[in-house]
């Protein structure tokens, strides 16, 4: 009696007496990779994540009601593309409850969406930009200068292999556990994971600038010991770079200055034997 | 040579919309890119020496919140296109060539950030497009104007890697007898230097504490071991 009730009053109320079906969730999972298509400066994701949640809703809601609840989230998003399947998941998971009328979120949907969006951006920004990408990157790059051509495919190989596991665990996670999700990322203590990475990082790109400088000054017959004189130049920049002079700038610096001192070399060679042969 | 520019094209298209619009699995990081577009061209080599001294410049700069980096995938791309076509067409070849290319790529990638930053201002037209569709009740229409994004991000690649293109064609024959001479004495050394340009940047800007010690202390004990081994 009381599930005919609630049959015909969700029908009256615009509201689909269902769940969210595996196959529905998968599709959205793979909207998600189209996130940011229509990136932009007034909502940055926010119509990508409509796109992604309009099938999950359209499975929920009908008519009026579903014009009425995809308005809500058209609106301004911004996460890190990697952690918005986890939001995605539990907004689908509250949205379910609520058009199944079983139980009422003690925060708005809308409200929880824009609570967890900033600090998961922060920790994502911080994990795989800042940390995860220029670790690979070392790793890779190792590869590339020994001269190995597979170093793009192991590259791309080692880093998707967290991504791929961040987006798919957590938006199963996401899901399931709805606003408690939140919890689910503090358990994993990812901004230490991000402390960690970075470090890691920066011994990577230690042990592959001295493994470069090596191989380069044993190419050209030049003593090693020269090669420990390269971390002055290295921290002057870092340091000149932390000030916020341009990367393109830094360049054309360094580049003019080798190629000066090219010519200045060759001239300096060629006025010494000139001499020599004169003296 | 228009074949050469048509694959170029393609994984300029390609790289650039998985650098934001869709799936950011990095295949638009300049180790990847490089080596695609040279390998697609014939010269994997080239895009090798390309993507390992690209990769690690502009790495530091995260695309954070509305922040757009330099784009550095079609700087990649373009310079290792550049470098192969323009290695048939004078008849020349050598890492002078490829470094000439390399940085009026640099310069002109420059562009890029401008027309990314179109993109996303265009982009803001279709947020409220979305809105209209959906006060006049068509969700379809509203699925199809976050899908007409991925045309700005296109177009967005296409134009920056049409002007490293045209730039470079342009610029680098008439630069190439210059330099050639004088850059063959340092070459080697500009090879070496701009990766570890990118290293200091991401040093300089990277938030770990005593990053610096770290690095001196890996750089450091790397460099003893390869020096006893």
């Amino acid at each position: 009696m009381c599930l005919f009730w609630h049959v015909i009053f969700a029908d009256v109320a615009g509201v689909k007496m269902t769940t969210i079906p595996r196959k529905t969730r998968l599709y959205i999972w793979f909207r998600l990779l189209l996130l940011q298509a229509s990136w932009n400066f007034e909502r940055f994701q926010g119509v990508g994540f409509f796109y992604a949640l309009l099938p999950g809703l359209r499975k929920l809601y009908r008519k009026e009601k579903l014009l009425e609840v995809s308005k809500r989230y058209t609106g301004y998003f911004n996460t890190h593309v990697y952690l918005a399947p986890m939001v995605a998941g539990a907004v689908l998971k509250l949205e379910e409850e609520r058009a199944a009328g079983t139980s009422e979120p003690q925060v708005e949907i809308a409200d929880f969406k824009e609570m967890v969006a900033a600090p998961y951006a922060a920790i994502g920004d911080a994990l795989f930009w800042g940390g995860l990408r220029p670790l690979v990157a070392g790793i890779a790059l190792f590869f590339a200068v020994k001269g190995i051509f597979w170093a793009p495919v192991i590259f791309v190989v080692a880093y998707n292999l967290v991504p791929a596991w961040f987006r798919t665990v957590f938006f199963v996670h996401g899901y399931r556990r709805g606003m408690r999700s939140v919890e689910f990322i503090q358990q994993h203590k990812l901004p230490d994971w991000a402390i960690h990475t970075k470090e890691a990082a920066v011994v990577v790109l230690g042990g592959l600038s001295a493994f470069m400088v090596f191989s380069h000054l044993t190419q050209q017959q030049l003593p090693s010991w020269l090669g420990m004189l390269t971390l002055i130049p290295m921290v002057m920049l870092g340091l000149v770079a932390r000030k916020g002079v341009s990367t393109v700038l830094l360049i054309f610096i360094t580049v003019g200055s080798i190629f000066l001192l090219g010519v200045f070399w060759v001239d300096m060679t060629k006025l010494i034997t000139l001499l020599g042969m004169e003296l | 040579m228009i074949s050469g520019l048509t694959i170029g094209a393609l994984i300029a298209l390609m790289c650039g919309l998985d650098r934001v619009a869709i799936l950011q699995v990095m295949v638009s990081r300049p180790i990847v890119a490089a080596p695609l577009t040279a390998f697609l061209l014939g010269e994997p080599l080239v895009g090798l020496q390309i993507g390992v001294m690209v990769e690690l410049l502009w790495l530091a700069r995260l695309p954070v919140g509305a922040a757009v980096p330099p784009d550095d995938t079609q700087v990649a791309i373009g310079s290792s296109a550049l470098a192969i076509i323009l290695a048939q067409r004078l008849d020349t070849s050598g890492i002078e060539l490829i470094l000439l290319c390399l940085l009026v790529a640099v310069l002109l990638g420059k562009v890029g950030q401008y027309f990314d930053h179109f993109a996303r201002q265009h982009n803001v037209r279709l947020a409220k497009q979305v809105d209209d569709a959906l006060e006049r009740g068509s969700l379809l229409r509203a699925e199809l104007q976050h899908l007409r994004g991925l045309g700005s991000f296109s177009l967005a690649a296409i134009v920056t890697y049409a002007t490293i293109m045209t730039g470079g064609l342009l610029l680098v024959p008439l630069l190439l007898p210059l330099v050639q001479q004088p850059l063959s004495y340092s070459s080697s050394w500009v090879q070496l230097a701009l990766p570890l340009v990118g290293i200091a940047v991401i040093l300089g800007t990277i938030n770990v504490s005593r990053a610096i010690t770290l690095f001196c202390a890996s750089f450091g004990m790397s460099f003893l071991l390869m020096w006893l081994v």
